[in-house]
């Protein structure tokens, strides 16, 4: 992980099209923006993590339901 | 009655009062807007949020207290008002007054063991009909926390 230190005001690049500003620093936040280009989806962590688990629950509920399956023959 | 074609259970019959809104969809399918609460007695406690719009989107979730009894919901002031619910404080079994509330985690499979995503557990306002995938603002609990093989009736 590269780790960079910013004050309020003071940007930084990520490749050729995205650029972050730390906006505000304040006590317990910090507000920062982002220009990215729209195709580039910028998301906070938890609704990243939300987004890929959902995706995986989707394909999994027939795998689920086999293992359900196998509980129930064991018992 | 109107129908349902589902992957899961065949042809399901309905009635509107069945169909649960999903105003916002669920993060990486916000198209998808409405959905049945399925939960067969051969397969309780398991609850299937199953997709109207899509025959073969069918999440598998458990009621959050089935996956930890002592879970601490956490739900913004934002999905509250999705819920149409004002209440400030809910407790995992749904202590809001003047509503019914559901509470389920979806799960997954992670390395091959079931999961269950308590970061974003689903609410779902029963007297309202309206459900919201609230995603925790904190970091107290996993999107991947394992769950043992659960006992069916």
């Amino acid at each position: 992980m590269l780790v960079i230190r910013r004050k309020a005001g003071e940007a930084f690049h990520i490749g050729d099209s995205i650029e972050v500003e730390i906006l505000e620093v304040g006590s317990n936040q910090v507000k920062i923006g982002i220009k990215a280009p729209r195709e580039i989806a910028v998301l906070r962590n938890e609704v990243y993590l939300t987004e890929n688990q959902n995706k995986a629950a989707a394909t999994a509920a027939a795998a689920l339901l086999g293992r359900l399956g196998a509980v129930n023959k064991a018992k | 009655m109107p129908q349902a074609d589902t992957q899961q259970f065949g042809i399901i019959e309905y009635v509107d009062e069945d169909v649960i809104a999903f105003p916002l969809g669920l993060p990486a399918f916000e198209q998808e807007t409405s959905f049945l609460l399925v939960a067969p007695l051969k397969t309780k406690p398991l609850v299937f949020l199953q997709s109207l719009g899509r025959p073969e989107l069918c999440f598998v979730t458990l009621p959050l207290e089935v996956v930890d009894p002592n879970y601490q919901l956490s739900v913004s002031a934002e999905d509250l008002v999705v819920l149409s619910l004002n209440e400030q404080n809910l407790t995992a079994v749904g202590s809001a007054k003047d509503a019914r509330v559901l509470c389920l985690a979806i799960l997954s499979l992670t390395d091959s063991r079931p999961t269950a995503n308590l970061l974003a557990p689903l609410v779902v306002n029963l007297t309202a009909r309206r459900g919201v995938q609230a995603i925790r603002l904190d970091h107290v609990y996993s999107h991947q926390y394992p769950v043992e093989a659960f006992a069916c009736s």
